[in-house]
């Protein structure tokens, strides 16, 4: 560690503290810089100039900015590519890396590259590797190594990024002069405001510019601003970035980890503009900055921004910059300014007169590289015309040049909203033409460049934007706007060895925008595309007013006809953490999760909820299987179908509405009884299948499928909105928690615990449904099945369903009652033949294909699909439905979708297929020709390339075919 | 985020809600057409100008109609189902004819 | 010692609750997280940030064309406006959701017969086109109290709640952390607090959103007894 030599005594305005000195390293090497500190302020201090490599050439590049609008200094922040070193704060121990280059950052291996820069002519990639074939192969790993920018570390740790709603009535982007004025003058209406800086403190401009020959205003009215603002109860958000505007005044704001989705009635831009470069030979050295990149380095940071300097000047500003640098120290050798005859100004005057040699109608000409790689000297030359120049007549020794020769409009948030913004010739940049409703402009960007103007530019748009919510307040004067003075209309100075960057994002020269042009890219989007001019992360801010100049002068076209590419989100660079945020993923739990997970239950998840698959561990997954489904044959088992859907249906329309959406008669279905229920859309296809317990003449209580419950809900609420039947629709999926017990000792079990009710099977037969009370909680008891044995549905209060469970199993135990999983289940109703909706059919099944004819009502004069299904029973069904077992026992269980295929065409394929302990035997579900359909036809299924093996048509059920053991 | 103005709990992100689709009559089914049931089951109109959409309010299940702009995704106007659907619609039996 | 699963009903986190170290008491047939550390230290905290689960508490729901006008027949007040609850004499809330709905919490001492009363005189036959809901079990019942509550909520919710825009009895049916709920803004005394009610088997997820939510602004699990203090302040 050494002492920071380019370090200037403290002044007032600095955002560094000196007594907090942060050590933090680059390159491996350490360094001390001052809290308050950026990477790339406390670099420059020791005098470290190279930050970064370029993209293509791999020249070395330092300090443009000093505001992280560019790609020069990205650097490596850990596992974070791509991080602005101008803008990313310091920090104990932070360790910091360049990019883009092999070997070290001050001798890059790679750079060679740019020796052969005139072998990659704009376009490159679309021209290169085509041919012979397959070269690509060859060089598809060297073009990979090179491309892109940074390291992505994909073992990088999650971290906790999140969002925040808010809410205001006012919302100003910007807090330089105008957005603090705009922000006051709403605030003092009475409105709510938020104030949204990018950077961590306020003042835009007012920080770090020179308004005066004094050099004293600028921060006068920053302290008087800053303070009225905050007085004022306005919202100040500091260190934060608007991303983006969206639909109905829709920000996103990111500050930290946190993005902000801010919904503001009214929105005040201020977002300021962006210093342009001049274009010449060797423009992007490390060395040669935006004159307000060195304000920045001297006022924000106290840091000598070189030694000997030279300034490129098309405006006032450039002369504050020669003052400021002439009282940081720096010698000022020379003021190039690009004006045949420069307006006189304060600022003006007062470098005349501390002996700053100014040179009229002068460009720089060509960069001279120094040893280490950073500028040494500028040659510059006298303007005989548009671009053109004399031979150069003479060299001035600099390690400093800065560039203050016009700006472009930050209107990237306008753009986003669908303002527009266009070239204005007597500006010579862009200007805003038009602005969406509930917006208003302000500011630098709104072509009010000095201090006062901007300000009372803002205090117009606050009171704007005030008034438009309907509050009464003053109106504020008109702000003296716009003019010319600010921006030179061609600071383009081509030269024929080229260099001459239009782009440092792309390393893109003026030559490779005239030869796009020339190949036809005429049109500013094509030109964009095919150029990538602008699509670096600077996103052009530095590039757009070139590239429009100098697509104008190539096409012959008028400046202001050519326009500006379209502008979209996000401004600057965003991580997917903030997109991603928190992250939430709703999980769903059964009353009896607990237990399932106490038991050793391994969870799948079925939608949002998670249920058990079997009780195990997963190496002896199978066993597990088998033990359950033997559990539910043998003697009792008791599943947990609390995510099924449930519904009560009531009043005087239940059955009506019921006919309606299922495929069955409902109408003629008896109080205490239970009816299947299959659900078709309008096309025919089924969707869901449940049962419908009748408790009451107006009271039916439907269960769905976990998967189908939500959209059967608000199906049914979507069609009853249109019938208007007196009927009300329920959701009781996750108030009602359910149990199956299933098995011969099923009765025996319950019997322990339910006493008001008559279990006898003549009494409560199969399909009968009753209220009544199982261990002392009221209960829906519903005599259905889904795996073939002697069972009963038992649903109950949620809160009461643990309870429910409990008692099952204590009372099951001298029955060896074991809880069983989705999977034992599965195996058992496809031992009974049951289909699972969405598994065993598919969107284009309806009943018949499915061999469910049996399920629907022919005399209903209507039902949601019927007249579908009956316009497609006109015609020969395409595939129907069938069970089957496969002939040959040694032969593979074959999966799902596995094919079924006749004389090498497809004809159905696989939906199910399990291993059946019962019938010993490989069985399954498949959609078959229908002339395959009978019992007893053989068929073949595909299960490889060139592997067939043979299945059997058998009658469903396989298990136990007349019901006797689910009836008993 | 665009917000929608639901006729029951008010001005919401649009995130709130899910779109049911066009509003379009059903055709009879006792005397309608397989081509009309056709056009009804698979075709949309896909106006460019003022529809009626069924929109549905998630949290609540709310099912209303807004009539949106599909030029300028617009919406101009919500309302609850009940201002269109007025009366209880009924069924013909299918052996029996309709109108 | 009170313990949840001495009672067949049970809160629907009474596990995480118990994680947190809830001490629990009786109420209404089941048991309550009645405080996790010293009620005092409870109180003070709650008075800035804190999530309670009152879902063992009664509550119940009617629906229908003519379950307010049922509800009236029953003696409940109010029910003029959608989204907006009335209290009642004997400190139950009674809330309208739609106009075809509504929605009766209990006090929180839960010393009010209301609720059962309701569930008793109803019948699909003496209240036709009127349909009881079972809204304790539908439904998970949690309390957020404190000042910072409306902060929080904006990480989590896209409705703005502030007190300023979001009035004492005003009711938003909404998405919380994408689950829907139902948030009402209901003061505890002199201090900010919202009812949040959503679907009972989301409860363990919401609870850990809304804790992960509240942890920048040192919000904890707070118990019944904190609240019923803030209440009487």
């Amino acid at each position: 560690m050494s002492a920071a030599p380019y370090r200037l005594p403290p002044h007032p305005g600095e955002r560094i503290d000196r007594d907090r000195p942060v050590a933090f390293s680059f390159e491996g090497r350490t360094y001390e810089g001052l809290a308050g500190d950026t990477v790339a302020s406390a670099l420059a201090a020791h005098g470290v100039r190279v930050l970064s490599r370029s993209f293509k050439y791999r020249r070395p590049r330092g300090v443009l900015t000093m505001a992280g609008q560019d790609a020069n200094t990205l650097v490596q922040l850990g596992d974070a590519p791509n991080v602005p070193a101008d803008t990313l704060p310091i920090a104990q121990g932070l360790e910091v890396a360049g990019q883009n280059y092999t070997g070290s950052l001050a001798r890059d291996w790679g750079s060679w590259i740019a020796y052969f820069g005139r072998f990659l002519p704009v376009g490159f990639y679309y021209k290169a590797f085509f041919r012979p074939k397959g070269i690509w192969r060859f060089w598809e790993p060297i073009v990979r190594g090179r491309a892109g920018l940074g390291r992505v570390d994909v073992k990088a740790h999650h971290r906790y990024y999140d969002k925040a709603y808010a809410w205001h009535d006012v919302a100003v982007i910007g807090g330089g002069p105008a957005g603090m004025a705009a922000a006051l003058e709403a605030a003092r209406a009475g409105a709510d405001v938020l104030l949204v800086e990018e950077n961590p403190f306020l003042g835009g401009s007012l920080a770090y510019a020179r308004a005066d020959a004094e050099g004293e205003l600028a921060l006068r009215r920053l302290t008087q601003l800053s303070g009225a603002v905050r007085s004022a109860g306005v919202r100040v958000m500091t260190g934060a970035m608007c991303q983006g505007v969206f639909g109905e005044n829709w920000l996103s704001v990111i500050q930290g980890d946190r993005m902000h989705k801010v919904r503001a009635r009214e929105i005040v831009l201020a977002t300021g503009s962006v210093e342009q470069p001049a274009i010449f030979r060797n423009n992007d050295l490390p060395g040669i900055m935006q004159g307000s990149a060195a304000q920045r380095l001297i006022r924000l940071y106290g840091v000598r921004p070189g030694k000997r300097a030279v300034v490129v000047a098309a405006n006032s500003d450039g002369y504050g910059v020669a003052l400021d640098l002439l009282d940081a120290g720096v010698e000022v050798a020379a003021l190039l300014d690009l004006r045949a005859a420069p307006r006189s100004c304060a600022r003006s005057e007062a470098a005349r007169q501390r002996g700053v040699r100014v040179v009229p109608r002068y460009a720089p000409w060509e960069g001279v590289i120094g040893k280490d790689g950073s500028v040494a000297g500028l040659r510059i030359a006298r303007i005989v015309g548009h671009g053109r120049c004399d031979a150069s007549d003479e060299t001035i020794d600099c390690d400093l040049i800065c560039m203050s020769i016009g700006y472009a409009p930050s209107a990237q948030l306008l753009h986003h909203a669908g303002g527009k913004a266009a070239y204005d010739k007597a500006s010579a940049t862009f200007t805003i033409r038009g602005v969406p409703p509930h917006m208003a402009v302000a500011g630098s960007m709104d072509g009010a460049y000095e201090i006062e103007a901007a300000m009372a530019d803002g205090r117009r748009a606050g009171w704007d934007a005030v008034t438009r919510l309907g509050k009464s307040a003053e109106e504020p004067p008109m702000a003296s706007k716009g003019g010319a003075g600010w921006n030179h209309p061609w600071p383009v100075f081509p030269h024929p060895d080229g260099k001459d960057f239009v782009d440092y994002d792309e390393d893109l020269q003026v030559s490779d925008i005239r030869n796009a042009i020339a190949e036809g890219y005429d049109h500013i989007e094509l030109l964009k595309r095919y150029s990538t001019a602008g699509m670096g992360p600077s996103q052009g801010r530095h590039t757009a007013l070139t590239l429009a100049r100098l697509a104008a002068e190539a096409t012959g076209r008028d400046i202001e006809i050519v326009g500006a590419t379209t502008v979209r989100p996000p401004v600057s660079g965003e991580k997917f953490g903030h997109l991603a945020g928190r992250g939430f993923e709703p999980v769903r739990l059964t009353a009896m999760h607990h237990r399932h997970v106490e038991a050793g239950a391994q969870m799948m998840p079925a939608g949002l909820w998670l249920r058990p698959a079997y009780y195990g561990t997963a190496d002896k997954r199978a066993e597990a299987i088998r033990a359950e489904a033997a559990a539910v044959r043998e003697g009792v088992g008791l599943i947990d179908v609390s995510t099924l859907g449930g519904f009560d249906v009531r009043g005087p329309d239940a059955a009506e509405l019921l006919n309606r959406l299922y495929t069955f008669n409902y109408k003629n279905q008896q109080v205490g009884r239970a009816r299947y229920a299959l659900m078709c859309d309008q096309t025919g296809a089924i969707i869901d299948d449940g049962v419908a317990a009748r408790f009451h003449d107006q009271h039916f209580y439907v269960t769905a499928t976990t998967g189908g419950a939500d959209r059967v809900y608000q199906s049914m609420l979507w069609w009853n909105a249109q019938w208007r039947l007196d009927v009300d629709v329920t959701s009781l999926t996750a108030a009602y928690a359910g149990v199956n017990i299933a098995g011969p000792h099923a009765r025996a079990t319950l019997a322990k615990l339910c006493k008001d009710v008559d279990l006898s099977a003549e009494a409560f037969p199969y399909m009968g449904v009753r209220m009544g009370t199982v261990a002392g909680i009221p209960t829906r008891l519903l005599r259905v099945g889904f795996v073939g044995e002697l069972g009963y549905e038992l649903h109950v209060p949620a809160s009461q369903g643990e309870a429910l469970w409990d008692a099952l199993l204590y009372a099951g135990r001298e029955f060896g009652i074991r809880p069983f999983g989705v999977e034992a289940q599965r195996l058992l109703r496809l031992e009974k033949g049951h289909i699972i909706v969405g598994q065993d059919s598919d969107g284009e099944t309806h009943p018949y294909m499915a061999d469910m004819g049996w399920a629907i009502a022919k005399k209903k004069p209507f039902f949601v699909g019927s007249r579908a299904i009956a316009a497609q029973m006109k015609r020969p069904l395409p595939r129907k439905l069938v069970g089957f077992a496969l002939t040959n026992p040694l032969d593979p269980i074959p999966e799902e979708c596995h094919l079924v295929v006749r004389d090498g065409a497809i004809v159905g394929r696989v939906t199910s297929a399990a291993y059946s302990d019962s019938l010993r035997r490989i069985i399954g579900l498949a959609f078959v020709a229908p002339d395959q359909a009978v019992p007893g036809s053989r068929f073949m299924v595909k299960l490889g390339e060139k592997k067939l093996i043979e299945a059997e048509v058998l009658k469903l059920p396989f298990y136990d075919p007349d019901g006797k053991r689910q009836e008993m | 985020m665009k917000t929608m103005t639901c006729p029951l709990n008010g001005v919401r992100n649009i995130s709130e809600f899910v779109c049911g689709g066009e509003v379009r009559a059903m055709p009879d089914p006792a005397s309608g057409t397989d081509a009309e049931w056709a056009d009804y089951v698979f075709m949309e109109n896909n106006k460019a100008g003022v529809v009626r959409e069924w929109w549905c309010h998630t949290p609540t299940s709310f099912w209303f109609i807004a009539e949106r702009d599909t030029v300028t995704d617009e919406v101009l106007r919500t309302y609850p189902a009940g201002d269109v659907f007025t009366a209880r619609r009924d069924f013909d039996a299918p052996n029996e004819g309709g109108a | 010692m009170v313990r949840p699963v001495e009672y067949a009903r049970r809160s629907f986190l009474h596990r995480r609750l118990a994680e947190h170290g809830a001490v629990f008491a009786e109420i209404a047939g089941a048991a309550v997280a009645d405080h996790y550390g010293g009620v005092d230290g409870e109180t003070v905290g709650a008075a800035q940030l804190a999530l309670a689960d009152l879902s063992p508490l009664p509550r119940i729901g009617f629906k229908g064309k003519n379950a307010i006008n049922w509800l009236i027949s029953q003696g409940i007040r109010g029910l003029q406006a959608d989204n907006a609850v009335d209290l009642q004499y004997d400190g139950v809330r009674a809330a309208r959701l739609a106009p075809t709905e509504g929605l009766v919490l209990c006090d929180l001492e839960a010393k009010s017969g209301t609720c059962a009363r309701l569930a008793d005189a109803w019948s699909l036959e003496s209240a036709p086109l009127c349909f009881l809901v079972p809204r304790a079990d539908s439904h998970y019942w949690f309390a957020v109290t404190g000042a910072r509550a409306a902060e929080m909520f904006a990480k989590i919710c896209g409705v703005d709640l502030r007190p300023d825009r979001f009035a004492e009895g005003a009711i938003a049916q909404t998405s919380v952390a994408r689950n829907n709920a139902i948030i009402i803004r209901r003061d505890l005394g002199r201090t900010l607090a919202y009812d949040v009610l959503g679907d009972s088997a989301s409860a363990d997820y919401m609870w850990r959103c809304l804790l992960d939510a509240m942890a920048e602004f040192g919000g904890k699990p707070a118990g019944l007894s904190a609240l019923r203090r803030l209440a009487a302040e």
